[in-house]
Parts: structure tokens; C-alpha cells; sequence
């Protein structure tokens, strides 16, 4: 499945995780990353939101300093000081933004993404996944980019039964179609984040249909996750043997074979 | 450290680099005044400069379409080889994919885009920009972009040294008048003194500032006395537009009989020729010592020169640096777009006209 090796150099997957504000997607995110971990591969997951908070459960729930807040600190940035190693060896990095209605949280996700490219971040620690972990709606520009420009190349959306989530999901793959006909990323499918609300899987389906892609798992509502949360880690780290664990690796593997790798650096040749 | 006086602009930066590589057309993705007086003297350059004047909603819904719009009359009007479309603060706050606009538009000619806006700091990183985008677009050769990204970096580290960005404020001045130096250094060579002028240009300035060496010369012919001329000449390096500013003007002068005693490096070098100018200067003992252009570029200068500068506020920090004989040929940049010839200096014509009461 991984990894081919292109004539331009290592091939990477370049996934995208989009969806509703407060859906579930970082805790997707952190355990996919998780699960592919422990497969071997090297994966960085970049959180593009201002709360900073995506990559805290491979971290034992310490937050690091953000990419923007430590290049207001200084100038002079180091990679090291920006890509955190959390849970098997897995690279966390954090765009961070600004504090709620101040500033551009947009214009932040681009700043940082430039940032990480001038100082080489892919060529230096050689990932095999890149995991982005968007927030919300793709309400402007900035929060486009990882589907933008060649960073992202396949867009999972993370959704439950819930009609604002339904709502978002739909903004979102419209984006994606959107930008499609320049070449950049594509819709990967959507990923049930269950909420236990009556016919879920029925209203989802029909979603899914009406967008045009296919729902790729459904993961159940486990208190695990909350288990695990409140101590800072994924379920795959602390319930390992767990329904729920298994459920985010076979996840992880759908999302791997649901994606296709992408030689390049920061952004896809 | 906090600076407070207005600077060079990172975009306007990037589009002069963009002349020196002899692009046909810039596109200035941006509101409609965005480095409107800028512009206008790229244009007396001989580059067309067009704006996609984004609009409010365009701020709002995105300018994309504005942008292929925009491309699509550059190549009906002007049917360019080479266009460069530059971002700027409003179109790179909103995200704006110059690329995905370029790539639709489809015009058929060397198209690139430039992501610089004016928050990048220093405009040198504006120029930076441009000469990556260049390279990759095929448009400058990957060594030579190499060659200009290290002469910008060097640019960017004088001025932080010696330069505007070594204060927290100037205030422009247009300082004395030519007088007391016109009369210092026609008193100096008619006493059989010798003077030694060094050019430090930054690029086209060199038009005007070589008027120094024609006066000199003058000055030598009529009153006596011994010249010794240096300048950052050298035809051979730079870009071809750069080389053809150095030949203009060695041509102007040998055809007038001035010969430039010693060539120094190119004139986009004037950031890293320092130690070798005063290297070469001090081989030789002179009287007077004046020196024209990015005269801070000179290490350890000695404050009896003359030092002449086109920047109002790089005047103000000669001054109060203790550099009494310093003047200002200020609005020399506008002078010289577009010329092929050297321009009069108006140090050089003050010391024409005193030179009149020289019998």
C-alpha cells in the first residue's frame, strides 16, 4: 500500500481532515496518527486551528507552543521548535492563530504552512503521512489551504448524523469540487464520528449519496474516548485492546488505502 | 529594535527586480492604487505595469476571476513573452491562488507568480520572492537567482549595520547645499591635490552618479590637480539589463575621454564591495576622499570625505554620524528610469558653475 518511490523523490500521503467544529476531528486525527504509528510509519499531523489543541492527546496533553505563537516570540525559528515528537514517535505540529476576533486566523494557516516549508520540515524528517487537521467550515482562504496549492491531497470530511454537521460537510466537499479543477486535492469520503441519533446511519448514507462519495467507517460513541481524553492520550495508546482502538485502525487503514501518495516536499509536486 | 520611519516596500521590491529580469508586463494583484507612483516609474522603464484593482467584494467573494480577467487583456493588448502577476497585502490576506488563476487563464506565454505582500519585513525578502519565482519559472538561471539572493541578503545585513534600518528613526533632510563641497574640492585640485571619487551605485543610480567623474574631470582640465576614479562598473556581471546600465555609461564616458581608473565588482554588488573599495583606495595616499552612491557600504570611512547619497533620510544618519560633508542629490531614483544617459548631478553642476569664476 505504501509507499511508491517516485522519480522525484519519496512519495508521502497527504491526507486532509475537515468537519464541523467540535465533530470529533482531532480526536480522528490523533488516533489515526496513533494506529499508523504503530504500523511503523512516520507521520506528522499539522493542527491548522487557532485553539492549538490537535496533536495534545499524542502528547500526554501537554500543549506545546504553537507555529505562530513562537514566531511572534522570534524570528529566527528552528524546526526543532516547532515540530514536537508525541506518541510513536509520531511529529506534532500546531499552527495556532490568533485569540478569538482578533487578528486573521486565515492568513495565520498560511503564514504558518510558509514557514514550515521555507525551513524544509518535509525534507528534514522524511514523513510518510502528513496529517492535516482543519478546523470547521472552509469559511476563507486560509483555512482552504491545506486543500489548496498542493498541501492536502485527499479530503476526509468527519461527520455524525446532526444536520449542522450534515451542513458543514456539504460547505466543505463544496469547496473541494471547487478547487478540484485546478488539480488540487479530492474527496476521499466521510467518516461517521456516531452521536447515536435516531437512523444515523440512514441520514448519513443519504448525505454521502447527495455529495457524491461514499462513507469509508463508522466509528461507534464509546466512553473510551473520554477515558482516554481525560488523561491525555488516544484510545489507541490507553485502551490499546479496546473495540474502539480497533475501530480507528481499521480507519487508518481505510484512509491509507482511500489516498494515494504524492511525491514532493511540503506540497506535491 | 522598533523602527519608525516608512521603508521600502517588500512588493515594490519584487517589481523592481522583476524589471531588471526584462519581464514584458507585471500584474499587480491588488487594489487599484497598490504601488500606483512606484509603478509609474517601471513603467518609464520600459515595463508595462497593470493592476487587477481589486475591489471590496472582490476582499469578500475572492478575485480570481479578476485575475484571469486581467491576463486575458495583458495578452490581448500587449501580447508579452513574459508576465509576472504580484501579490500584495489585500490578495495575500485573503489566500488568493495567483497559480490556479495563471493556470486557467491559459494566455500562452511565460506566465509566474510572486507570493509577496508589504508585511515580509524587509523589502529585500520582496525581491527574494521574485528571484525564486524567476529561477523556477525558467526566466533567470538557477546560479545567477543564487548570485542575487546572496547580494539581497547582503543588502538586507548593510542596512541593518550601517543603513535606515540601523535606527529607530530618521528624519529626512535635504541637508546643506553643494556649495562648501563644490568649493572644497575645486580649492583642493587647483592647489595640486588629489582626489579620489568612488562610485558605490546600486544599479541604475549609476546614471547620475557617474556625472562625479565628468566633473572631476573638468576640474582637472581647467584648475589642475590629480583625480583617481573607482567605481562598481564591471559590464560583465549582473543580469543583462544590470551589464547594459554599466556599458551605457563607460561607453557615455570614454566617449568623453574619462576612463575609470579601477573597476570593483558589479552594480548589484554595492553591498559586498565594501572591503575591497577601501582595500583599493588605500593602495594610493589622496587628499580628498569622496564618495558617491551607498557610501555606508564603506567600511570605516573617514569622516573628513565627502559623502553624497540620493536618500533624504540616509543623509540625516550620515550627519548625525558626524559626517559633515555630506549632501543629498535627493529624487536622483526618478531621474534616471528610463535613461540611457547620464544624467547631470546637481553637485556636479554646482561646481560647473564655481568653476566659471576660475580663470
Amino acid at each position: 500500500m505504501l509507499l511508491i518511490e517516485s522519480s522525484m523523490g519519496k512519495a508521502v500521503r497527504r491526507i486532509a481532515i475537515y468537519g464541523k467544529g467540535g465533530i470529533g476531528k482531532s480526536t480522528t486525527s490523533a488516533n489515526v496518527t496513533a494506529a499508523l504509528s504503530e504500523r511503523g510509519l512516520k507521520v506528522m499531523q499539522i493542527g491548522c486551528d487557532p485553539k492549538a489543541d490537535s496533536t495534545r492527546l499524542l502528547t500526554n496533553g501537554v500543549k506545546y507552543p504553537s507555529v505562530l505563537e513562537t514566531l511572534r516570540e522570534k524570528s529566527d525559528v528552528t524546526l526543532g521548535e516547532l515540530v514536537h515528537e508525541g506518541y510513536g514517535e509520531s511529529l506534532c505540529v500546531e499552527c495556532g492563530g490568533p485569540k478569538p476576533g482578533m487578528g486573521c486566523a486565515g492568513r495565520g494557516i498560511i503564514a504558518a504552512f510558509d514557514t514550515l516549508e521555507k525551513l524544509g520540515a518535509i525534507k528534514e524528517y522524511e514523513p510518510d503521512v502528513i496529517i492535516y487537521d482543519v478546523l470547521g467550515d472552509v469559511v476563507c482562504g486560509g483555512f482552504a489551504m491545506p486543500i489548496r496549492n498542493g498541501y492536502a491531497k485527499d479530503v476526509f470530511i468527519v461527520t455524525s448524523g446532526e444536520m449542522m454537521a450534515l451542513y458543514a460537510a456539504n460547505n466543505i466537499a463544496e469547496a473541494v469540487k471547487g478547487f478540484s479543477i485546478d488539480g488540487y486535492a479530492k474527496l476521499g469520503g466521510l467518516i461517521q464520528n456516531s452521536r447515536n441519533i435516531e437512523n444515523e446511519n440512514e441520514i448519513i448514507d443519504k448525505a454521502a449519496s447527495e455529495i457524491g462519495i461514499d462513507v469509508i467507517a463508522r466509528i461507534a460513541r464509546d466512553p473510551a474516548v473520554q477515558r482516554c481524553e481525560s488523561i491525555g492520550k488516544t484510545v489507541i495508546e490507553g485502551e490499546p485492546d479496546s473495540a474502539q482502538a480497533r475501530s480507528y485502525r481499521e480507519l487508518a487503514d481505510k484512509l491509507l488505502s482511500s489516498s494515494e501518495d504524492i511525491s514532493g516536499g511540503m506540497r506535491c509536486d | 529594535m522598533k523602527i519608525i520611519h516608512p521603508r521600502p516596500n517588500p512588493i515594490v521590491a519584487a517589481m523592481y527586480t522583476l524589471r531588471d529580469m526584462d519581464v514584458d508586463v507585471i500584474v499587480v494583484h491588488g487594489p487599484a492604487g497598490c504601488c500606483f507612483m512606484a509603478s509609474r516609474s517601471i513603467e518609464e522603464a520600459g515595463v508595462r505595469v497593470v493592476t487587477t484593482g481589486i475591489t471590496d467584494n472582490d476582499l469578500v467573494f475572492g478575485a480570481v476571476e479578476s485575475l484571469i480577467e486581467t491576463l486575458r487583456m495583458v495578452k490581448e493588448k500587449f501580447d508579452p513573452k513574459t508576465v509576472a502577476v504580484i501579490g500584495t497585502c489585500a490578495s495575500m490576506i485573503i489566500g488568493e491562488d495567483m497559480q490556479a488563476a495563471i493556470r486557467r487563464a491559459d494566455i500562452g506565454c511565460t506566465v509566474f507568480s510572486v507570493d509577496c505582500h508589504g508585511c515580509m519585513k524587509d523589502n529585500t525578502s520582496g525581491a527574494i520572492k521574485a528571484i525564486e519565482s524567476a529561477a523556477v519559472a525558467g526566466v533567470i538561471p538557477s546560479d545567477e537567482a543564487k548570485r542575487q539572493t546572496e547580494m539581497m541578503h547582503a543588502a538586507t545585513e548593510l542596512e541593518k549595520r550601517n543603513g535606515m534600518a540601523a535606527r529607530d528613526y530618521l528624519s529626512p533632510t535635504r541637508g546643506p547645499t553643494k556649495m562648501g563641497i563644490a568649493r572644497k574640492i575645486i580649492e583642493t585640485m587647483k592647489n595640486g591635490g588629489s582626489v579620489t571619487a568612488v562610485i558605490i551605485a546600486k544599479k541604475e543610480l549609476i546614471y547620475r552618479f557617474a556625472d562625479l567623474f565628468l566633473v572631476l574631470d573638468e576640474v582637472k582640465k581647467k584648475v589642475g590637480g590629480k583625480t583617481r576614479f573607482i567605481a562598481n562598473i564591471d559590464k560583465d556581471i549582473g543580469l543583462p539589463r544590470i551589464r547594459r546600465y554599466a556599458n551605457d555609461v563607460l561607453t557615455e564616458m570614454e566617449s568623453k575621454g574619462v576612463k575609470v581608473d579601477e573597476v570593483v565588482g558589479g552594480l548589484d554588488e554595492y553591498a559586498v564591495i565594501g572591503e575591497r573599495i577601501k582595500d583599493t583606495v588605500d593602495k594610493t595616499p589622496h587628499d580628498l576622499l569622496i564618495v558617491v552612491g551607498i557610501a555606508h557600504s564603506y567600511p570605516d570611512i573617514p569622516k573628513d570625505a565627502i559623502l553624497i547619497t540620493d536618500q533624504p533620510r540616509q543623509l540625516a544618519n550620515y550627519l548625525n554620524s558626524g559626517y559633515v560633508n555630506s549632501v543629498g542629490e535627493i529624487a536622483s531614483h526618478s531621474m534616471v528610469m528610463g535613461t540611457r544617459n547620464i544624467v547631470p548631478l546637481e553637485t556636479a553642476d554646482t561646481i560647473r558653475e564655481m568653476l566659471r569664476e576660475y580663470p
